[in-house]
């Protein structure tokens, strides 16, 4: 019999694919095509304190192997978040985790405040800190390790539950912004959030993304997640979520074996929204061929000898 | 919302660049609601192309679904090297529907570009219900054309070079043909097709002050409402600082049918053109 669950903090998966922040909506809009009881977990499309349009149209296009996305963190805004949302999670047989979004350090902390203050049923916070910090003219906190680790801090004070810091790519050395925000109290990291991006129609001469700069996910990137999870398990002792152009069961062990404890299926779910439930049965065949009794056995389990 | 394995039983070229495809789907094809709803076709089992392809449901029969395409890029490209016996994994049905009224109130139809097939869907359904209406058909070219120009039938073709029908775009024969309806009945336009062909309806319509329902597109990621791509921009006389759902709107979940009164026609917004081939 295989094992396939794992445990973060107190939180216990049954397996170790959720699906990841803003590709899964709210988790409640394929309900006629997927049973979401069966992932490991859910985490939610990021939560401001105020609901948000995101920005104008064209905010999506494809790209080899992968997409570019300019969203601009559309959402209903934490108290819709509150009455609509977390009387449906309470029902849920699964992880929800739920993601956070700021644009100042107390924009976090209110949003944390707020939810903390509600009787629920959230597996834990995500925080994506791959926002422009608006008291620091726009600098992404999650670029700076001071930012990251005050960030942390105020957080962790707030909340027991599970708390995740889901780290950028695009920054110089992720190993020193995950060591912050290990020192600041946090249970794990995910990474990697998109990889900064571009794209420019040759006839037109016009940018397709309407805010030009934009964030690349999908199998084109998987390779950098893989490299950064690797780095970071070198640089610290809690565990990480790997995430970045998964779409199989071989991709998962990929981001284990770099040292990932579990991991997020973003893009794939856009192409086919059960994808994650197919890559669990795949991750059940490929432990039972290759005689691992418990997936955790994979964590950071590269062979180095011939 | 269903995801099915359809196997294909036709596809072939009805009009040059125009084709043709029909699939059994059972489980979709018995969900479906009505004209201007749409499907979307993984098109590539690989991720050479990594998103699904939107596309018009064109009709049913049964266990069947047809879609009409018009060969853009290589998603469709790939669409029209498919052979009948072969599969293709569908998402659908989606999005909502054009609204019909009662009997008397003499619709006019207009289709132009990728727009004919939700457009050819509601002729035949309004045909069923025995609703007398007047269906115009816009393409470049006669070659272009499938249909015949017919206005015995009040089927009105037009090419913009005038090989066929009507010389000029659909805009001046739908004018005409208000003209005659007002003067008749109430009238009511469902149109589909390129922007610009949209925008010059809804100025008419505007000022025949006769309502006008649009199925429009948008660059799709999903199809289900988990990507907040598709969105277009509504009208909104009283916009708010902070809120969601007001300035924009889910063409994959509120539409693709609008009022056009309540939506803003950009170009802008869904021309991520690659080449054209
Ligand atoms: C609701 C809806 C219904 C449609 N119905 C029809 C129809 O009945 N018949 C028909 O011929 N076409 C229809 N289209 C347009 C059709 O989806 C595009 O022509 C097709 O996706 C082009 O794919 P391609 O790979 O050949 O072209 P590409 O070269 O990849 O792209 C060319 C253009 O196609 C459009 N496009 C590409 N990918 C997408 C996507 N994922 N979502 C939306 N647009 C995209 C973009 O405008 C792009 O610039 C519909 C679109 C929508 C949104
Ligand atoms: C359309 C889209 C929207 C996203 N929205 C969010 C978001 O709101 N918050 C967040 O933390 N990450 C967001 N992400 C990033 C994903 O969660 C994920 O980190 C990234 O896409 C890489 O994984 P993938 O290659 O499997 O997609 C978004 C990604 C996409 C493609
Ligand atoms: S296409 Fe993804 S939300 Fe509409």
């Amino acid at each position: 019999m295989v094992d396939l669950s794992i445990k973060i903090k107190n939180v216990e998966f049954s397996n170790p694919v959720l699906v990841a922040s803003g590709t899964f909506g709210y988790g409640n809009e394929v309900n006629e095509l997927v049973d979401v009881n069966r992932l490991g977990g859910i985490v939610t499309k990021s939560i401001t304190l105020h609901p948000r349009e995101g920005n104008p149209p064209p905010r999506m296009v494809e790209t080899p192997s992968g997409l570019l996305n300019s969203i601009g963190l559309a959402n209903i805004g934490v108290e819709r978040y509150i009455s609509e949302m977390l009387p449906y999670y309470e029902e849920l047989d699964t992880n929800v985790i739920m993601n956070i979004a700021g644009s100042s350090l107390q924009e976090y902390i209110t949003i944390l405040e707020r939810v903390e203050g509600t009787s629920n049923y959230l597996s834990g916070y995500e925080i994506n800190i791959s926002c422009p910090n608006v008291e620091k003219g726009g600098l992404e906190f999650g670029v700076d390790c001071d930012l990251t680790l005050a960030l942390t801090k105020e957080l962790r004070k707030r909340t027991d539950k599970l708390l995740i810091m889901k780290l950028s790519p695009n920054v110089t050395d992720i190993a020193s912004i995950a060591k912050a925000a290990e020192l600041g109290g946090v249970d794990a990291i995910s990474a990697i959030n998109t990889v900064v991006g571009m794209s420019i129609n040759p006839q037109t001469r016009k940018q397709n993304i309407f805010t030009g700069l934009s964030g690349l996910s999908g199998p084109a990137i998987r390779p950098v997640g893989v490299a950064n999870v690797y780095k970071i398990f070198d640089a610290v002792d809690i565990p990480i979520i790997g995430i970045g152009g998964i779409t199989s069961a071989d991709d998962v062990v990929e981001y284990l074996l770099a040292g990932a404890t579990a991991v997020q299926v973003g893009t794939a779910n856009f192409r086919d929204p059960g994808i994650g439930i197919q890559i669990i049965k795949q991750l059940f065949e490929y432990c039972e061929e290759h005689n691992v009794p418990s997936i955790r056995e994979l964590v950071g389990a590269i062979r180095d000898e011939d | 919302m269903k995801i099915e394995v359809a196997s294909i039983s036709g596809n072939k070229e009805i009009a040059r660049g125009i084709w043709k495809m029909d699939f059994d789907c059972p489980n979709i094809a018995n969900n479906v609601s009505g004209p201007g709803q749409f499907i979307n076709i993984k098109v590539d089992p690989s991720w050479e192309i990594p998103l699904r392809r939107p596309m018009s449901i064109a009709g049913v029969k049964g266990e069947k679904i047809t879609i009409i395409y018009k060969l853009f890029g290589k998603g469709t490209k790939m669409l029209s090297e498919l052979r009948p016996g072969q599969s293709i994994n569908i998402l659908g049905p989606l999005g909502n529907m054009f609204s019909t009224s009662d009997k008397d109130s003499f619709p006019i139809l207009v289709g132009g570009g990728v727009g004919i097939a939700p457009i050819l869907w509601l002729h035949n359904e309004l045909n069923i219900k025995s609703v007398s209406h007047i269906l115009i058909i816009g393409a470049t070219t006669a070659e272009e054309h499938f249909l015949q120009h017919n206005p015995n039938k009040n089927i009105f073709l037009t090419t913009d070079d005038g090989s066929m029908g009507e010389l000029g775009t659909v805009v001046p024969t739908m004018e005409s043909k208000l003209k005659e309806v007002t003067s008749r009945s109430f009238g009511i336009i469902y149109a589909c097709g390129p922007t610009p062909m949209l925008k010059a309806i809804h100025r008419i319509t505007t000022g025949y002050k006769i309502d006008c329902q649009m199925a429009l597109e948008s660059y799709m990621g999903c199809g289900i409402g988990i990507c907040q791509s598709c969105v277009i921009e509504r009208k909104n006389d009283s916009p708010k600082e902070h809120s969601y759902g007001k300035r924009f709107s889910l063409v994959c979940r509120d539409g693709p049918v609008y009022s056009a009164d309540k939506v803003i026609l950009s170009s802008r917004y869904f021309k991520v053109s690659g080449k054209k081939t």
